[in-house]
């Protein structure tokens, strides 16, 4: 048999792409990727592994997209998987080529990044990406004096413009990346000996490696424990101050970084002016409006587009319901697939055209620059809650729904303001909290104008909006005092150039939030649906059966199709109340009776905690209204007219009203959400938190409504 | 004085980057010694800072702002 130095078979060659935040990566990656991605798991952290593959010429490579970073110094759970790929931390296999992404008009700080890897030892090559930005701030960047100093192989992109990317596709296929000799010698800033230690015991290839592994190593919480307190204990007994180090290494790099660039860029322009989009976006008045302006724009956009595919949506899997319903056998099976598994499907599918959309947006406004304005803008404002600038696009997104606004928290580096920011966001009162507004509005404000003009059921509408952000303010104060982090907070952020937005990559970012959210948070959404319809379907057998033969005996008798209908809804009435969950509902009608509820009012909350919208679904079956569940004025009118069966009076005072509309403001009634919560927060604890500090807040402050009007 | 200190639409010349954990993040995005830097935007009430440093326009806060050390040109 003959020797071959090809890659084995099953093992296609890595190539991942790294650089700077902003410069294109992305671009990149989908361009040679294409709709031919996956996304993963990095172990212990949150941030998501991508990968693509891509195909030239009949070969095939496996590319590894990570996350932007401004040096191998990890500062964030970002960097730290910059570093761990690279450093062939034991847990991730090491790329077999990079790909450095640098923009060619931040010359000097991508290449800190690169020479960084080039101390490394990795078969590299760089991509002077924006080339057309570079051209118009009349940058010029000698690229054959750029490699023959650096000696790894160089290509100009303009990946926006989709120029420069046949090279590119090239340079791969040929495996066109090298190996060059250090750009900074690590012996000027650390001992030998304590390297040389280090790369014995982790058998690392150069000096460099050595060193990154002494000063991150014992950091990064995936490395095994033994490793990491080995590295502790050698950084004790020599004595040997890191921090300096890499201070003086920061400073050699840059020296010769400063002198590099001397001889390859040359410039022909004055220092840059202010820019007259900024003077209106970051003026201290009117930045302030256009922020507004914008908002309004995007939830006026966002609820008039979202609300037709939903509808579609929501009716399509109402038909499949009635298609299994009526093709299969009628059986515990067939109505578990039509009334528990099929809308539990269609519960997690109908929020995908209001994340795709909110996702959409997010990255128009990420990818022209403006977000970063916002943060500018906000920071100040945040700060005093324990939130950070960044904290504003998870709320702000909240307003729409929760579980976009929870998956953007992760942008947030400081810990203790993502798990802040994270656990307040589903207090924002998100779309699926309106319709229960507006039945409860109706049924308690009454429609009238105050002052001349303003509609009283509008105002009382916006104070709920209001509490909901009180509540945030509130909360986020009260964590941010309870909750410890030694991290310092900070905001060192780039505010990007305007650009127009990349619509390609706009639109992979929508796909992929809505496969994110689908496949990992509806896995239990599905789950619990399940169970909940269990629970409202089955009770005690005898009891249930009972209730059944009645119904047949009713309808027998009935004179009218009108009766038949009106025998069924109180005949499903009754089995719902007859439930374990009308059971679970009556047994907690002691707790919920100072809120001013009865024990019906008490299983739609419970039925509630898939959902905020179902309340309105399990009223009308519990109130056996029947007809268009659609038709408001239907389910209110038959709500006003009920008499609480204990005490005689009407169930729907306003005092129940007001102390239900505010449960609703503070409840965590979205399993959704929980489920996306205990995915970015990787475990049970902190969704089970926040389960339990906004139902004591939802309870407490319907009881203080409650005792109020009453 | 220190970076916070520069009035609006003023340049500085960086002298040197004090001592704190930010440092390495600081000189990271390019705040070097020897490099001059123009405050343009500031938001209101103490807020953040926007210093445009060579092609780049960079935030940070007030106190992070008063690590960089600097020397004001008229």
């Amino acid at each position: 048999m003959a020797e071959s130095t090809a890659t084995p078979v099953g093992s296609i060659p890595r190539i991942a792409i790294i650089g700077n935040p902003n410069v294109g990566k992305s671009t990149i990656f989908n361009y040679l990727t294409g709709l031919n991605q996956k996304i993963g798991n990095y172990p212990g952290v949150t941030v998501d592994k991508k990968i693509g593959f891509f195909q030239v010429k009949g070969e095939h490579f496996e590319i590894l997209d990570l996350p932007g970073t401004y040096s191998l110094f990890p500062n964030s759970e970002d960097e730290i998987i910059a570093h761990r790929v690279l450093n062939n931390a034991e847990l991730e296999q090491r790329p077999d080529y990079v790909l450095m992404v640098i923009d060619s008009t931040q010359l000097s700080r991508g290449l800190f990044l690169a020479t960084q890897l080039i101390d490394l030892g990795i078969n590299l090559a760089i991509l002077l990406n924006m080339a057309d930005v570079a051209a118009d701030k009349k940058i010029e960047i000698r690229t054959f004096t750029l490699f023959k100093q650096l000696g790894v192989p160089i290509l100009q992109t303009d990946a926006r413009n989709q120029k420069g990317l046949e090279p590119l596709k090239e340079l791969i296929q040929q495996r066109n990346f090298s190996k060059a000799a250090h750009f900074v010698d690590i012996l000027e800033v650390i001992p030998a000996e304590l390297l040389q230690r280090v790369r014995e015991r982790f058998d690392l290839e150069n000096n460099y490696q050595a060193y990154q592994m002494i000063r991150f190593g014992a950091r990064d919480k995936a490395m095994p424990e033994a490793s990491r307190l080995w590295l502790t204990q050698l950084l004790e007994e020599s004595g040997f101050n890191l921090e300096e180090a890499q201070l003086e290494e920061t400073k050699i790099r840059y020296k010769k970084i400063t002198d590099l660039v001397t001889k390859a860029l040359f410039k022909k322009t004055a220092p840059k002016p202010k820019s007259s989009l900024d003077k209106v976006v970051l003026h201290p008045f009117f930045g302030y409006l256009v922020f507004i302006g914008v908002l309004l724009l995007i939830f006026q956009t966002l609820f008039s587009l979202a609300s037709y595919p939903m509808d579609w949506i929501d009716g399509f899997f109402a038909d499949v319901s009635r298609l299994v319903l009526t093709t299969f056998p009628d059986g515990p099976l067939t109505r578990l697939l039509a009334e528990g598994v099929v809308p539990g499907i269609g519960g997690v599918v109908i929020f995908i055209p209001q994340i795709a959309l909110l996702f959409g947006f997010l990255a128009i406004l990420e990818d022209t620059g403006y977000m970063s304005r916002v943060v500018f803008l906000l920071d100040r404002w945040m700060r005093p809650f324990g939130l950070h600038g960044k904290s504003i696009v998870p709320l702000v997104s909240g307003v729409a729904c929760a579980i976009p606004g929870v998956m953007a928290a992760r942008n947030i580096s400081n810990w203790k303001e993502k798990m802040i920011t994270i656990l307040v966001t589903p207090l924002m009162s998100c779309s699926a909290r309106l319709p229960v507004y507006i039945i409860l509005i109706g049924l308690s404000v009454p429609e009238e104008q105050v002052v001349g003009f303003i509609n009283l059921q509008a105002l009382a509408l916006l104070s709920l909006y209001l509490l909901g952000v009180l509540g945030v303010l509130g909360t986020a104060f009260l964590l941010k005092v309870i909750l410890k982090t030694e991290e310092k907070s900070f905001l060192l952020t780039e505010l990007p150039s305007y650009r127009i937005p990349r619509w390609k990559d706009v639109g992979f970012t929508m796909v992929e939030k809505s496969k994110t959210f689908v496949f990992e948070a509806g896995k239990v959404i599905l789950a619990i649906s399940v169970v909940l319809w269990v629970l409202a379907s089955y009770g005690p057998p005898t009891a249930m059966e009972e209730i059944r033969q009645q119904g047949v005996v009713q309808q027998q008798q009935a004179s009218s199709p009108e009766q038949v209908a009106i025998i069924a809804a109180e005949t499903n009435s009754l089995l719902l109340e007859n439930s374990f969950i009308g059971i679970m509902g009556r047994a907690i009608e002691p707790a919920i009776q100072p809120l001013g509820y009865d024990w019906k009012i008490g299983i739609a909350l419970i039925t509630s905690f898939a959902a905020r919208e179902v309340f309105i679904s399990t009223m009308v079956t519990i109130y056996s209204i029947g007809g268009d569940v659609k038709d408001d004025l239907t389910i209110r009118e038959k709500l006003a007219s009920q008499v609480n069966a204990s005490t005689g009076e009407k169930t729907f005072t306003p005092a129940t009203s007001y102390s239900l509309l505010v449960f609703y403001v503070f409840a965590m009634q979205c399993m959704s959400t929980l489920a996306v919560v205990k995915r970015e927060t990787k475990g049970w604890t902190w969704p089970i938190v926040q389960t339990l500090y906004m139902s004591a807040l939802a309870y407490l402050m319907a009881f203080l409504t409650y005792q109020l009007f009453s | 004085m220190t970076a916070d200190q520069l009035p609006l639409n003023e340049t500085g010349k960086i002298l040197e980057i004090l001592s704190s954990p930010l440092k390495i993040n600081l000189m990271e995005l390019g705040f070097l010694p020897g490099k001059y830097l123009t405050l343009q935007h500031k938001a209101p009430s103490g807020g953040p800072l926007a210093f445009q440093l060579e092609e780049s326009l960079l935030a940070l806060r007030q106190n992070e702002a008063a690590l960089i050390r600097i020397e004001p040109i008229a």
